[in-house]
């Protein structure tokens, strides 16, 4: 499989809504509050309000994500990209990580699929790839290194 | 620090389909269901056969796009059950067909398909679709 990078992401996290304990796990809904995004075809800022990411934690200790972000480039287009996502690690890794620790991102699973839907001419492209992520989550926020599937 | 991507085969994929259902243009584009009547799959750590009874809800759209949301029931060689779905796209112009497969199983052998994101790199054949998928490591 090969890809090639599409850009690096740095998201700035609200504070999480613990919405407790659902039929298929533990819900908790944390706002994105912004962030930006950087890479060689498109960078920009990622906007507050309509981004959020809606976490299960799974019976088996598996979180599911499901991440809503508007992003706006630096030319003015919206992109609007959805992606699931999954995390999971050892125990005491998945615990530091709870700690608000900065913890080696090789040493856990974090990755998600996202998908883009925009109008704008310049950014087409992005309706037409499937795309993998890694996510390294820091403190202030996860990072997502964003990599088209060629 | 980024992670690069790291992905190694997890199955290839075989569907046998049976006559579309032409839903026809919609809202949405033009929807095709294509029945799934069987097929196989086989890697390493896994293989059986597709039951019958899924199907792949096809739409294409005014852009030259199709996007593919398949669900099918896999039955491994020792009786395990598989519940897979996956979203896609297909741009024949630009010979692109990759999908983006999950699974669900109850199945502890089994248990590691839950925990993983996986790509497919799709083809269109004269015997049918074949998906070569590949787990992101």
């Amino acid at each position: 499989m090969n890809t090639r990078l599409l850009m690096t992401m740095h998201v700035k996290v609200g504070t999480p809504l613990n919405v407790g304990a659902v039929p298929h796990g533990t819900r908790r809904t944390a706002p994105l509050g912004g962030g930006t995004f950087e890479g060689p075809r498109l960078r920009g800022t990622i906007l507050p309000g309509g981004s959020a990411d809606w976490q299960l934690l799974r019976s088996d200790g598996v979180l599911e994500m499901d991440l809503r972000f508007t992003l706006q480039t630096g030319d003015g287009a919206l992109i609007s990209m959805r992606s699931f996502g999954l995390r999971h690690g050892p125990p005491e890794v998945m615990a530091a990580i709870g700690r608000g620790e900065t913890v080696d991102p090789s040493t856990y699973y974090f990755r998600t699929m996202p998908r883009f839907e925009t109008a704008h001419p310049a950014y087409m492209f992005l309706n037409r790839l499937i795309a993998v992520a890694t996510g390294d989550r820091r403190p202030e926020g996860p990072i997502y290194t964003i990599h088209e599937v060629l | 620090m980024s992670v690069p991507i790291h992905s190694r085969p997890l199955m290839v994929l075989r569907l046998a389909t049976s006559a579309t259902q032409d839903i026809g243009s919609t809202p949405q584009g033009t929807l095709t269901i294509f029945p799934v009547i069987g097929g196989s799959f086989e890697g390493e750590r896994l293989r059986g056969k597709v039951l019958a009874g899924g199907g792949d809800w096809v739409t294409a759209h005014g852009d030259g796009t199709v996007t593919l949301d398949l669900r099918v029931t896999l039955e491994t060689d020792d009786e395990g059950l598989i519940h897979m779905t996956f979203t896609g796209v297909r741009d024949d112009a630009n010979h692109y067909f990759r999908t983006v497969p999950r699974f669900e199983t109850a199945v502890p052998k089994y248990a590691f398909l839950n925990r993983l994101v996986a790509v497919g790199i799709g083809e269109i054949r004269p015997e049918g679709p074949v998906h070569l998928i590949e787990e992101i490591l």
